[in-house]
């Protein structure tokens, strides 16, 4: 019976290995490929941690099993030798997990540095260009505001603004910044086949910028508890080529505008 | 349920019952409609009638039913879904279970699917049989089980009768009751954590619609709302929700508010004589006896005959709401956006005749004069407790603050037009229909201008919100 729990607890981390040496061929890790640069960066990250994680788990897991197999095997009247503090194990397990950790944390720093330090953004995200549209936050809904085709998006709403609710519009193939902000509480802005995820914090004008790099659509919803909607805050990301986007635009412009006369009637 | 012969024509019932629809868990807890406040001031009596005389709870379960038995009064103008069409050859299968033709009218078109047939004339009138394969090209259905009386050629029925209404329900009681409660009437359990408050569609009003002042809302209106949310209230945007889902919905709203509106106009005629005040003030020199004879009377053949009429008057102004007649198309086109205009759109705004800063004030930000008067209840006679507009629902209603750059109604050039044009109902923004559409016009300029004054007033109009060029879409 000894020996059947020694066994147990060597199933499991075997287990948990495999586990681990399959999810990445079977997407068990993310729930869908990286659908943008950063997404690929992030993911690797992901997968660093995986490895790191899978050794250090699997090892104590078979470390354990190996001290019961020992205990097991022992003869019943042998004396058990009593042991309290080590310094040298102390030290071991203290400064192994710390240099884990420092590594860890150096190792994202080019990435996170990427996406969220402005002044490390790619080039083409820093033009006033790039700066797509204004996504604002608010419960529970997600109210987008383009500038007017042919000027640049402006922080506070100007004159001939294009709104729209619940669906962004983004061209593929380059980097697009979007102003985040929040008309009451907390939110943040999740798109997991995108990988992008900032929060929207009350009172700031946050840039995110991400590329795309296949047309579709693609999920957007709110990661941050925001109050009994929550679930409702979903909306989506039309991902076109430049032109599709300048075309939705100039729909958008002229519905905008729609004095209710000719176009209507024409319409109907 | 008691039903009167005459009515069976108009009135069908049809059994909201998980298996026919989508699955268990949709029907997880039961529901029921809530009687209106004005339903309940009535006397028992009036409520509830007697044996052989149907009350106002009585009259409108009768056509209305309650949430898990849904009727279908088919006067109303309301998609209830389904498929109607005639029996025409009926062979018999092998296992003596009939195989009955549908479809044999000209011209009709017959649904891809079909799960149960509901007859509506015939030995077979009012009950449904599911339908175990159906061919929709020859139309022909086999039965699952035979039915208790014998089916004829030429009998009535619906294929998959009321698939619309059930499925809004289901949606509706998903997405929508927890703020605007199972019966429509705003108050469902988050409602009280919400200001504004959620829509009672009972009194048959919705604030924005493309139709004219006396008109109701156009399916198009409830589409808009639900499609693109509110902005400034706590209504969200459902866009993402399938065409079909969504249309579903609209017919359920529309199904929830006839409800309510059929009920406060059966209160109506009863409430001056027999509600719980009237009788207290009628006992002290009539008999009790005296009264619940006539109220008796009353309810026996006025009643039952204006519900009837109620009926048509209801469905006829939602039907005709929902027409290119109702619906508000200016006469000229939007006038250019220039700072002249919007000039005399500032002039209007604070003239005399249209007094708009009456209540929203000089510059616009939504506190005029009439937001810190305290105003009269038009039911009760008594003054509010607190200072300001209110509407119909009995809600503070706050005049817009047209500086903030958010309309509830929509931001196109058309829709303050329209705002202005009818009013907004149910709110005291009133109707000015009555102003020249040039003047109108001018006003909408003005107003979409607010946002970007470099001073409040409008004085010093911005130099760049002049520049803004209006695009006019191309006339094709």
């Amino acid at each position: 019976m000894k020996k059947f729990w020694a066994l147990f607890f060597f199933f499991w981390p075997t287990v948990a290995m495999y586990c681990c040496l399959i999810a990445p061929s079977r997407g068990w890790w993310f729930p869908s490929p990286p659908m943008s640069r950063t997404g690929v960066q992030i993911d690797g990250l992901f997968y660093l941690i995986l490895i790191i994680v899978t050794i250090t788990f699997v090892g104590t897991q078979y470390a354990i099993g190996y001290v019961l197999w020992k205990g097991a095997t022992k003869e019943q009247d042998s004396k058990a030798m009593f042991s309290h503090g080590s310094h040298k194990l102390e030290i071991i397990w203290t400064i192994v997990p710390s240099f884990i950790l420092v590594f860890i944390s150096l190792s994202q720093l080019d990435v996170l540095a990427e996406i969220r330090v402005i002044s490390s953004f790619p080039e083409d995200a820093q033009k006033p260009a790039a700066k797509i549209a204004e996504v604002m936050a608010r419960q529970f809904e997600w109210r987008i505001r383009y500038a007017k085709p042919g000027t640049d998006l402006t922080t506070e709403p100007s004159p001939g603004d294009l709104y729209f609710v619940n669906e962004l519009h983004v061209p593929t193939g380059k980097p697009v910044v979007i102003n985040l902000r929040t008309q009451d509480v907390q939110h943040a802005f999740f798109s997991p086949q995108l990988r992008v995820k900032q929060d929207a914090v009350p009172g700031l004008v946050i840039p995110v910028w991400f590329d795309v790099k296949e047309v579709g659509e693609y999920d957007l919803v709110c990661a941050e508890l925001c109050g009994w909607g929550h679930y409702k805050m979903k909306a989506r990301i039309v991902a076109q080529s430049q032109g599709g986007v300048d075309n939705y635009l100039k729909q958008l412009e002229a519905e905008q505008n729609e004095d209710g006369t000719k176009a209507e009637s024409a319409a109907e | 349920m008691s039903r009167t012969p005459s009515l069976n024509l108009f009135v069908l019932a049809f059994l909201l019952s998980a298996a026919a629809m989508s699955g268990c868990s949709d029907s997880a807890f039961d529901s029921s409609f809530v009687y209106s406040p004005g339903t309940l001031d009535l006397m028992p009596e009036a409520q509830n009638g007697s044996k052989d005389v149907h009350g106002v709870k009585a009259l409108l379960d009768e056509r209305f039913g309650d949430p898990q038995h849904l009727e279908a009064w088919l006067k109303m103008p309301i998609d209830f879904g389904g498929t109607m069409t005639t029996v025409g050859e009926i062979t018999t299968a092998e296992s003596g279970i009939p195989v009955i033709k549908l479809g044999v009218e000209e011209g009709i078109s017959l649904p891809e699917q079909a799960g149960s047939i509901q007859f509506v004339s015939g030995a077979c009138a009012g009950e449904t049989l599911v339908v175990s394969q159906w061919d929709p090209k020859t139309g022909e259905a086999n039965l699952a089980a035979a039915p208790s009386q014998s089916v004829a050629s030429g009998d009535i029925c619906f294929i998959d009768r009321g698939t619309v209404i059930q499925s809004g329900r289901m949606l509706y009681m998903r997405h929508c009751s927890h703020c605007h409660g199972t019966s429509g009437d705003g108050n469902g359990p988050t409602a009280r954590y919400l200001t504004p408050k959620p829509r009672d569609y009972r009194n048959g009003v919705f604030k924005f619609t493309s139709t004219n002042d006396m008109s109701k809302a156009a399916r198009d209106d409830i589409s808009r709302v639900v499609k693109y949310g509110i902005p400034g209230t706590y209504m969200p945007s459902f866009l993402l929700m399938k065409d079909e889902e969504h249309n579903a919905i609209i017919e359920y709203v529309r199904f929830l508010t006839l409800r309510g509106e059929f009920e406060r106009k059966l209160v109506a005629e009863l409430s001056s004589d027999y509600s719980k005040v009237a009788l207290s003030s009628r006992l002290k020199d009539e008999k009790k006896a005296d009264i619940l004879k006539e109220l008796n009377e009353f309810l026996a053949e006025d009643l039952k005959e204006s519900a009837n009429s109620l009926g048509d008057e209801l469905a006829e102004i939602w039907a005709t709401s929902d027409t290119e007649e109702a619906l508000i198309v200016p006469s000229i086109a939007r006038i250019p956006d220039s700072t002249e205009s919007r000039r005399r759109g500032r002039e209007l705004y604070l003239s005399k005749a249209l007094n708009c800063a009456d209540c929203h004030g000089i510059d616009g930000a939504g506190n005029g004069p009439q937001t810190i008067a305290y105003e009269k209840n038009p039911t009760t006679g008594q003054l509010y407790n607190e200072a300001g507009l209110h509407d119909v629902w009995d809600n503070q209603n706050q005049p817009r603050n047209l500086q903030l750059g958010m309309y509830r109604g929509g931001r196109r050039p058309i829709d303050l037009f329209r705002r202005i044009h009818a009013g907004i109902k149910g709110s005291r923004m009133p109707s000015f229909k009555n102003t020249p559409h040039e003047d109108i016009w001018n006003i909408v300029n003005y107003v979409l201008s607010i946002p970007f004054e470099t001073e409040p007033g409008g004085t010093g109009i911005a130099p760049s919100a002049a520049a803004a060029a209006v695009t006019v879409p191309p006339a094709n």
